[in-house]
């Protein structure tokens, strides 16, 4: 989120939500915009399912699943048309709009009607309302992300909010709203096979960076890899991003072309769901093949379930978030201190005690512990004691080294402090008073140091930097294509030293750019850049000349590494609209991403899907599961509220094939799987579409696994998984799957 | 009677119920009921109709003039002075005359007995436990937490994810309903709004804030 | 063969009503969404049961209650029971198995009605252990019932309908006003007991669907409740209102039906127990059925 939840109740007029179903996603969250709407502001959902959140909505609109771009540049054309964008902002902030606004151009709410399915005068009925209504937030979750055009959507909506204006400000900006209880910290510190923590990315840069914060050297960190050389010399795999969760079952079965040293051998679950992910049996044959499975949580993954080996899987007894204690980082980017309830019960242990047993046992234990017992000194790590101290040192070791994103000022004295002062903080704008006076709840991030009050709302610039303001990131380059990439010089913000915008702060430009010297002392211990300067000098320099270390850029509407630089509208790869695959074709083929080839128009042009599979597929969460639902469904009570995994499914879509309200029926695949699932007559669909949960698992194809579970340890409901029958499709840059626009063949069971 | 404004009320604002089951399942966790004992359900009515879906949390909405103590055959039933209303368990036979007079659905029958027989009912007491000794096991074990004598609000209400659950005096719960529906600008629900004061009397259902 | 055919259906039947059916809460059939859009109709059942529960039902049982001991101690006392010889020749009236029927449904109701005057006037006994117990041998007892009802149906309807001797008889109410031995126009069975027949079987029935709807309290009735055109938890107190109502009447019969055999007319029990009546008190009292049997010659 740019914004917080507090600011959203106390600013927001208005409110967009695509593909977010807070309601059931994130009921907490979804309150706020129900205060907020209670205060007068108005609820726009956007969604192809008449969800919860939209029965709450004023303005409900219903889409085909995977046409969010197509609508969204309806209501973009209608705001170029109009004159209603912000022409100020644009000038002064944002780069290469008018290539938005030639897109843009070509979708008349015609076309956006006919390829979305909203209506010509919903498109115009939005359009007007979200353009003239400030300030506006736009709300999102997975069902803009979890597309083959995931990449666009989370670029095309941010987009709606630079051309309104509503970037940056107090009631508007984009809210991402996270299902989870840190899913935010989980990304930030990088649970991810493409980047080190802190979005540092896998370049030797990087590398170097953090060998030093953790203490060892680069020649150890490579070590740890296979030796392989890369044209350039250097070491091929350590700079090569992973398998992802999505497609790491291709690195076992290598059907579709790899890139890796060898096939993958062994898998290690830790707090994810695997049964959550798409091409179940693909998943399940995978597994099979593995030499070993290791599952570590506090319930049985049923990873471990879907398959049908009998030896080598071992299942260890993981503690729950009760029986841990450190930080974690909420939807709005703020921290939390969570305290421990109990110890561990039985033999269970907490998630980085068996990361140590792990590492002992491999033999880097040592090294692995080494960054919790350094600090730095005069701009150098240096290790100053022979112990560590759960999870204090952890945090700190993160508060030095995470810079990108503004953790510097998260030490665990300030976060254990606002634990313990919760209520001298307003709900509303984040602000402390009392003894916590002077900061905001949690120190979201950016918190550039200790003294930095933290960033309730990103971007925004009526706000002095040192008090949480800031402007767009100068991140890509001075120019492109020769238009400088810093904001003009009328955005300054208060208390701002020098005029206007500015590059990011490195040890080359820094003098320049405030005007200041250097004294040799402070270049020696300076780093390279404001990211990976453990000494803090540049931050030290920007906070008194009140400027933001990241630069005060323009935000670009265009992203010219990616396949798409301008996002553009890609029918889904099974799309239900043969004539407008022609039209709005998906992205060649991808030899290599996450280290494997995936296929995007071969797949999508390999026949007209939409003639043996007529019916959309998408899918949902149910309130009471989360992800695989392998928690929830060991409550008795939680499942007692859904005993069975079902479909959604139009009356008039179910008699055409003869299903009976509360019959069984299975649901094809065009990947050749299927799952057998009952029918729950409900009009929250329309009679071209099914949606189903993704909380089941436990029974694939019709086979009931319940004989795989160790004794006593089957939750009270099992289901099919509405995984298996996905279709096949990611994204081009995340690898996310396509879990959200596909196609089915419903039939009687 | 003492002053009817004084009374303990739930009140559900269906403009704010998300079906999210918090109060179900909290309900259930804290008094640890068998499955299938729901002292407080979510019911959504019109699923998935555009513009007619409402979703709505309801339990024993504690009647001042409470139907079921009019037709117990035993007469377990008791109202405190605070309004809210309990039974007794050791009394009560399982009978279903309760239910029947009770336009919520509320009363609760445990099929523990033989053949499947009702056992003794079982009802949202508000988190007020019953007739035993306050905050002995027996009575959390029967009856449940009694977290009103700890100055608690029943948990049900404390766990509601969007504050549509809303419980106290009926005077303090219709003010705060006003609060929200004049905010929203609907001042004609206001009229609606209605606190269940005398069960059965048409005239006064439409309710106490008229 | 028949018979037993009967009595295997009549078990299967009784049988089903054992089964309880467990539900998700999901959306039950009670207590979901049916229950929410019961609200607004709750005026017409629901107000009305209350206010019977709370006004009514409790006199009328305690009419019931206490009616037929007075009304038959006055009779007995001014009256008196009637006497027939016991030494004179005996006529078979009943077969074994309608003896057995007729007595396993005797015997559930004297579980039957004292247990149900017990719930109905539970307060007075403190409601508890003892109440309860006298509800769950109220349901226990009726399967018990319900296995005799087709029995008795099947043997003796062709036997049970009202004909002129009916009206003679009613209009002397049987004769039970007067100490004479006059014979009394009725056939096997007199206008009484027809009456009795009536109400206790198709009223039975009655009792037993609306018991059986209160005990099972929340299995699917949907196909029911759509059929009367009402919602379940009404379908509910419309059985409560029934089963209180046609219990006040089959309980008061119930104690006159007892009166009769055991103390009005001397030893009539007995046909039940060997299956032969009297000579004399067929003459007498079924005079009608006593001639036809002479004129068949079973005399």
């Amino acid at each position: 989120m740019t914004n917080h939840f507090g600011d959203i109740v106390a600013n927001s007029k208005l409110i967009m939500m695509v593909g977010a179903n807070s309601a059931v996603a994130n009921p907490i969250g979804f309150k706020h915009f129900l205060q907020a709407k209670d205060r007068g502001a108005k609820l726009i959902v956007v969604d192809p399912i008449f969800t919860r959140s939209a029965a709450k909505a004023d303005i409900y609109v219903r889409i085909r699943p995977g046409t969010d771009i197509a609508f969204a540049y309806g209501l973009l054309h209608v705001i170029f048309k109009n004159g209603w964008e912000d022409k100020d902002f644009i000038d002064h902030r944002t780069y290469a709009m008018d290539q938005i606004r030639a897109e843009a151009a070509k979708w008349t709410p015609e076309e956006a009607s006919n390829v979305s399915g909203a209506s010509v005068a919903q498109i115009l009925e939005v359009a007007e309302l979200y353009a003239k209504t400030k300030p506006a937030a736009i709300a999102w979750s997975l069902g803009i992300t979890q597309h083959s055009v995931g990449s666009s959507n989370t670029r095309i909506l941010p987009i709606l909010a630079l051309v309104t204006g509503n970037a940056g400000k107090a009631g508007g900006g984009c809210q991402i709203i996270r299902g989870h209880d840190n899913v935010q910290g989980a990304t930030d510190m990088a649970n991810l096979a493409d980047s080190l923590p802190g979005y540092y990315g896998l370049g030797k840069a990087a590398w170097e960076y953090y060998a030093k914060t953790w203490g060892v050297s680069l020649e150890y960190l490579q070590s740890r890899f296979h030796p392989e050389l890369d044209a350039k010399g250097e070491h091929k795999w350590m700079h090569a991003k992973g398998f992802s969760l999505a497609k790491w079952w291709q690195g076992v079965l290598q059907e579709e072309k790899t890139h890796s040293s060898a096939p993958i051998r062994v898998l290690w679950v830790q707090g994810t769901g695997i049964t959550s992910m798409s091409q179940q049996v693909k998943i399940k044959e995978a597994i099979d093949k593995l030499d070993m499975l290791v599952v570590a949580e506090p319930f049985v993954n049923e990873a471990a379930i879907i398959t049908d080996r009998k030896d080598g899987i071992y299942i260890l007894p993981a503690a729950t978030q009760f029986e841990c204690e450190g930080t974690l980082s909420a939807t709005n980017r703020s921290a939390q201190w969570r305290t421990q309830v109990v110890e561990p019960l039985y033999e269970s242990k907490a998630d980085h005690e068996v990361m140590f047993a792990f590492a002992k046992k491999f033999g880097f234990y040592d090294e692995y512990v080494k960054g919790m017992k350094m600090r730095v000194e005069k701009g150098e790590v240096v290790q100053y004691k022979d112990d560590f101290v759960w999870p204090d040192d952890a945090v700190r070791e993160i508060a030095r080294t995470v810079k990108s994103i503004g953790l510097s000022g998260w030490t665990p004295e300030r976060l254990r402090k606002h634990q313990a002062n919760w209520h001298l903080f307003d709900p509303l704008t984040l602000k402390g008073h009392g003894e916590m006076e002077g900061e905001y709840y949690g120190l979201p991030w950016p918190c550039w140091d200790e003294k930095h009050p933290g960033s309730p709302v990103l971007y925004d610039v009526s706000k002095p930097v040192n008090e949480g303001g800031m402007g767009f990131r100068n991140r890509f380059g001075m120019e492109h294509n020769g238009v400088s990439q810093i904001a003009d010089e009328t955005v300054t913000l208060p208390g701002q030293k020098i005029k206007g915008g500015y590059p990011q702060l490195t040890k080359a430009n820094i003098e320049k750019v405030l005007g200041i010297t250097l004294s040799e002392e402070e270049k020696a211990q300076m780093g390279p850049s404001w990211a990976m300067d453990f000494s803090g000098i540049i931050q030290k320099y920007a906070r008194e000349y009140g400027v933001c270390v990241y630069g005060n850029a323009r935000a670009r509407t265009i992203v010219w590494e990616f396949p798409d630089p301008v996002p553009v509208h890609r029918e889904p790869i099974h799309s239900p609209r043969w004539d407008l695959v022609q039209k709005y074709p998906a992205l060649p083929d991808q030899d290599n991403n996450f280290r494997v080839a995936t296929r995007f128009i071969s797949e999508q042009t390999k026949q007209d899907w939409s003639k043996e599979f007529p019916t959309i597929m998408t899918s949902m969460r149910l309130v009471n599961l989360s992800g695989a639902g392998m928690l929830e469904r060991t409550s008795k009570y939680l499942s007692s509220i859904t005993p069975e995994m079902f479909a959604n499914i139009h009356p008039d879509l179910a008699s055409k094939y003869g299903i009976e309200d509360k019959g069984m029926m299975w649901i094809h695949a065009p990947h050749g799987t299927k799952i057998k699932v009952r029918a729950h007559y409900n009009r929250s669909v329309t009679a071209d579409r099914i949606c189903m949960p993704y909380n089941f698992a436990g029974v694939m194809q019709g086979v009931d696994l319940s004989a795989n579970y160790p004794e006593g340890t089957r939750p009270y409901t099992i289901g099919e998984s509405s995984c298996t029958v996905v279709n096949y499709g990611f994204d081009p840059i995340t690898q996310i799957s396509e879990f959200n626009a596909g196609l089915c063949r419903v039939e009687k069971a | 009677m003492e002053n009817i404004n004084s009374r303990l009320k739930f009140y559900c604002d269906a403009d704010r119920c998300i079906e999210c089951f918090a109060c179900v399942v909290a309900c259930q966790n804290a008094h640890e009921l068998p499955v299938g004992i729901a002292r407080r359900k979510v019911v959504t009515l019109n699923d998935g109709v555009e513009g007619k879906e409402t979703s709505i949390s309801i339990a024993c909405m504690h009647c001042s003039d409470a139907p079921c103590s009019q037709v117990c055959p035993v007469d377990c039933f008791y109202i405190r002075e605070d309004g809210i209303v309990l039974h007794d368990k050791e009394k009560c036979i399982g009978c279903g005359y309760c239910l029947y007079a009770c336009p919520f659905g509320a009363p609760q029958f445990p099929k523990d007995g033989v053949f499947g027989a009702k056992g003794a009912m079982d009802k949202c007491t508000m988190c007020a436990g019953g007739p035993l000794e306050t905050n002995s096991e027996i009575e959390r074990h029967t009856y449940g937490q009694n977290r009103i004598s700890e100055g608690k609000v029943p948990v049900c209400a404390a766990m509601c994810s969007t504050n549509a659950l809303m419980i106290g005096t009926s005077e303090k719960v219709s003010e705060l309903y006003r609060t929200r529906v004049l905010a929203r600008g609907e001042s004609k629900e206001a009229n609606n709004s209605y606190l269940w004061n005398v069960a059965y009397n048409k005239q006064s259902r439409k309710g106490l804030t008229q | 063969m028949k018979k037993y055919r009967v009595l295997l259906s009549s078990l299967l039947l009784s049988m089903t009503s054992l089964y309880a059916i467990s539900t998700g809460t999901y959306d039950d059939p009670l207590y979901g969404t049916a229950m929410l859009n019961a609200i607004p109709k709750y005026f017409a059942f629901g107000e009305v049961f209350t206010y019977l529960q709370r006004e009514w039902f409790w006199k009328g049982f305690l009419i019931a209650l206490f009616l037929v001991p007075v009304a038959g101690s006055i009779h007995y006392m001014i009256i008196g029971p009637k006497v027939f010889s016991h030494d004179g020749k005996k006529i078979f009236a009943f077969g074994l198995f309608m003896r057995i029927m007729h007595n396993l449904a005797a015997l559930s109701f004297l579980v039957l009605v004292p247990t149900g005057f017990v719930m109905a006037f539970g307060d007075f006994f403190g409601g508890g252990t003892f109440v309860r117990v006298c509800k769950n041998l109220h349901g226990i007892a009726t399967p018990v019932f319900a296995i005799t009802v087709l029995p008795m149906i099947i043997a003796w309807i062709r036997d049970m309908i009202f004909n002129m001797d009916d009206v003679k008889w009613m209009m002397i109410v049987g004769g039970y006003l007067s100490k004479e031995k006059k014979p009394i126009p009725a056939g096997k069975f007199n206008a009484g007991q027809k009456a009795w027949f009536w109400i206790a079987m198709p009223g039975g029935i009655l009792m037993i669907l609306t018991g059986a709807l209160m005990f099972f309290l929340n299995i699917n009735l949907s196909p029911v409740a759509t059929l009367f055109g009402v919602s379940q938890i009404d379908l509910l107190r419309i059985s409560a209102i029934i089963h209180n109502v046609l219990g006040m009447v089959v309980a008061t019969f119930f104690m006159v039906h007892v009166y009769m055999a055991a103390i009005a007319i001397k030893g009539a029990i007995h046909s039940m127990i060997t299956g032969y009546k009297e000579e004399e008190e067929v003459a007498i009292l079924h005079s009608s059925w006593y001639r036809k049997l002479k004129e068949e010659g079973k005399v």
